[in-house]
């Protein structure tokens, strides 16, 4: 694949996903969501519990004792009172910090093996698994049951 | 002078473990039966001499010998003795010693054992450890050499042991995790023998069964262990992080759950020989892939030791060695094993076999999950975070079908199963499924499938074994110790899915600033803070805060007590939770950063169900060890009949002879 015609992509890329930002924005600000106290105190524990904190090694945000972890969860609770979703947080908070700050990392192309490796792993061996028997199985009925 | 003693006997023993390693394999090749008359001593003087070097290393540490570059790193004057002698394997020398000791003991009681009655086998996997311990002790010796010194300028006194590890959970989870390594070593071992010999018989898959069970009982108590110490120790209030470290030592335990399951098809129906003993080969690597992962510094974790990029090349080119020539082996003489395979679709077989495949695939994806970040930044991708979300997604699903199989499969017949006899299976899954349904709605936002998930694979074990007793009484079979012992362990299973369940969905948490005099109502119990007061103890000064918990009527239950700990010797920084136990239910409560002159940031956590992770760990090392012995004794006792038999056929053959003259 030429240099050029990767940077086409990407640039096409971007420009949609820029696209696709400025109109989930621009829905997002014509209803701003109303939480009760309860659900901004679930809702921005369970957001803290799905970032990285920036500082600390390898513990989220909400486990986390560093400073700017209570900044950012301060940070978490003041967009939701704004009425922000889940997702406007997230999305905030990963053009800050970069995509490792997000512990469910999403998907695209270059993560599609994550998340798809396991299935395709299990029917792949399961797959393996039932052509070996029914070959061995074959082989014994001609052979006779006389294996050890 | 005693550390020299020890380095010298180190050597000795990896001297006499490298001639271990070739004179069975050249005794059996060239049929010389005098040779092998040479095993048992041998593997003697490399036991005894390899015990006698760890021994060298404890007493370094009980009379604080300084000039000992690995005593003075871990340990001083002022640290109490047990954690002096939980020290020796406390970081990575030490560790390591550990580990090769504890192969070379455990391969040792097997060669003087007379339960085994292969003595070709037996041989042969003894000089497959001494090549394993050969290596590590080389590796020990090059790169990472307990002994070294420091001179001429040693210090007067020595640093600390890692602040955090010093706790009860020090003492038990890391000689649990690296026994548990041992006994997968030990497997490895047996499946290569097995491998060499183009032979493995029902015989040797019943010698192979306690082994794998005890490594099992031990892998299982690491993990346990490993997560009542991080959720009591690391006041973060989890109890699993999906941190790289911890999934290093949970993938080989998965595998070995496999493993176990795939023992007991080949030593009952003489199935799945080759998947044995490909799950033996597999569960050993990822052990040592874990090693590696762990002891090279290429992850961040907190459980990680110190790193040094030198080691994990030297493990990386030890796996590489044990790896690729265990799976050359296996490729030229893998075809040579053979099994039966005679069993229908529905049967118990089939289904040991698809819950062995579901472990196997959920071994695989944390694996993925845990080394997805390094590939990515090793191909330049840019760095990305994968952590529970991630692994919760995928894990709870996949465990899911394997409880699912789990509680049916005691249920079904070998071989093969009509289908009619299943009806009450039938019901018993809609019932599970019914409470699944009812626990999931009990949640705050209506229907959560996480919380059907649990409550219907908990629901469901129990049930199914509830109908495997009464169906075993009703047919006056008499109930065998193997049988209790799965019963105990399947059980265990649901316990711990009952306790994950309650505290991953039903948690109710508060994070607030507190001071003196404040209080707070958490789930029907009020927390009032009462005070701030200083604590020293011999190793730590602590900031500890004292706070009175009330029941929904008032009445006073008692103080928890979280600290913030300082430690003198090297000023780190620790947080201790206070927790107020019963079975029911944990009150949590841990002190975080000073926000003002007398508030301190405090989280304070109602965790219902909460132990029931660790009973339930417990039931199933208890099912295991049950298991283990009851394996042990069957084979002492063939053994003994077939010397019995042996001795009346020498006795008559003397009659005979007696009678001929």
């Amino acid at each position: 694949m030429s240099k050029t015609y990767t940077s086409t992509l990407v640039r096409l890329l971007a420009g949609l996903a820029i696209l696709l930002c400025i109109s989930m924005s621009a829905q997002a600000a014509s209803d701003k969501i109303h939480y009760t106290p309860d659900q901004i105190r679930d809702l921005g524990f369970e957001i803290a519990h799905e970032l990285r904190c920036p500082m600390s090694v390898n513990q989220n945000l909400f486990d986390s004792g560093a400073p700017i972890a209570s900044e950012l969860k301060g940070q978490i609770f003041l967009m939701l009172e704004q009425g922000e979703s889940k997702a406007e947080i997230i999305d905030f908070l990963v053009q800050r910090y970069g995509e490792k700050i997000r512990y469910q990392p999403s998907f695209s192309a270059a993560t599609a093996l994550l998340w798809f490796g396991p299935i395709l792993l299990l029917l792949g061996i399961v797959g393996v698994a039932a052509a070996l028997i029914r070959e061995q199985r074959k082989h014994q009925d001609t052979n006779g049951n006389t294996y050890e | 002078m005693i550390p020299e003693l020890g380095l010298i006997f180190l050597i000795i023993s990896t001297v006499s473990a490298l001639i271990l390693s070739f004179i069975p394999l050249y005794a059996s090749y060239s049929k010389n039966s005098y040779l092998f008359s040479y095993v048992k001593p041998l593997t003697a003087l490399m036991t005894v001499s390899i015990s006698t070097s760890i021994l060298c290393l404890l007493i370094s540490f009980l009379v604080d010998d300084f000039s000992v570059a690995y005593v003075a790193n871990h340990s001083n004057t002022q640290l109490a003795t047990l954690y002096k002698v939980a020290a020796v394997w406390g970081s990575h020398e030490g560790s390591m010693l550990f580990w090769v000791v504890s192969i070379a003991i455990w391969g040792c009681l097997i060669v003087f054992s007379s339960r085994y009655q292969d003595p070709l086998f037996v041989g042969r996997m003894i000089a497959i450890l001494a090549f394993v311990i050969a290596g590590f002790n080389l590796f020990m010796l090059f790169t990472s050499n307990p002994f070294a010194r420091l001179l001429p300028n040693f210090p007067i006194e020595g640093r600390d042991l890692n602040p955090i590890l010093q706790d009860i959970g020090l003492i038990f989870h890391p000689p649990m995790l690296f026994l548990g390594y041992v006994g997968l070593t030990i497997t490895f071992a047996a499946a290569i023998a097995a491998l060499l010999g183009g032979k493995f018989t029902q015989q040797h898959a019943s010698y192979l069964r306690p082994w794998v069970l005890m490594a099992w009982v031990f892998l299982t108590g690491g993990n346990a262990f490993g997560s009542w110490w991080a959720y009591n120790e690391l006041g973060w209030g989890g109890w699993w992080f999906w941190d790289p470290v911890e999934n290093a030592s949970f993938i080989p335990w998965l595998v070995a759950t496999a493993l176990l399951h795939s023992v007991v098809l080949s030593q009952h129906r003489s199935s799945f020989k080759v998947t044995t003993l490909l799950l033996c080969l597999l569960a050993f690597s990822l052990s040592l892939l874990g090693t590696f992962l762990v002891r090279s510094g290429i992850v961040q974790s907190v459980h990680a030791f110190a790193s040094d990029p030198t080691r994990g090349m030297s493990i990386l080119s030890l796996l590489g060695v044990f790896v690729c020539g265990a799976l050359t082996l296996f490729a030229l003489k893998g075809n040579l094993i053979k099994s039966k395979s005679d069993f229908s679709l529905i049967s118990r077989d089939s289904f040991i076999l698809l819950g062995n495949i579901v472990l196997v695939v959920a071994a695989i994806s944390v694996l993925l999950g845990t080394f997805y970040p390094l590939l990515f930044e090793l191909l330049n991708l840019g760095t990305l975070s994968v952590g529970a979300p991630y692994f919760n997604s995928m894990f709870v699903p996949l465990t899911f079908v394997a409880v699912l199989l789990m509680g049916a499969a005691p249920l079904i017949k070998w071989q093969k199963q009509s289908l009619k006899p299943l009806k009450p299976l039938l019901y018993l899954l809609a019932t599970a499924v019914a409470i699944g349904i009812i626990v999931a709605l009990q949640t705050r936002d209506g229907f959560n499938p996480w919380v059907f998930i649990g409550a219907t694979a908990a629901a469901w074990v129990i049930l199914t074994l509830g109908y495997l007793v009464f169906s075993l009484r009703q047919q006056g079979t008499a109930i065998i110790a193997k049988k209790v012992a799965m019963m105990i362990a399947h059980l265990g299973v649901a316990v711990t899915i009952i306790g994950a369940t309650a505290v991953s969905n039903f948690e109710s948490q508060e994070l607030l600033r507190m001071g003196p005099g404040q209080g707070k109502e958490v789930a029907g119990y009020t927390f009032v803070y009462e005070d701030t007061v200083d604590v020293e103890t011999n190793s730590y000064t602590a900031i500890q805060a004292n706070i009175r918990v009330m029941d929904s009527d008032e009445n006073d239950i008692g103080y928890i007590t979280p600290q913030r700990q300082t430690f003198k010797t090297n000023a780190m920084e620790t947080t201790q939770a206070g927790i107020m136990r019963n079975l029911v239910r944990d009150l949590y409560v841990s002190s975080g950063q000073q926000l003002s002159e007398t508030e301190y940031l405090v989280r304070i956590s109602h965790k219902p169900l909460a132990c029931w992770i660790w009973i339930g760990g417990l039931m199933m090392m208890f099912g295991g060890s049950i298991a283990a012995f009851s394996g042990l004794y069957s084979l002492r006792r063939t053994q003994a009949a077939s010397q019995t038999v042996q001795h009346r056929v020498n006795t008559d053959k003397a009659l005979q002879a007696k009678e001929l003259a």
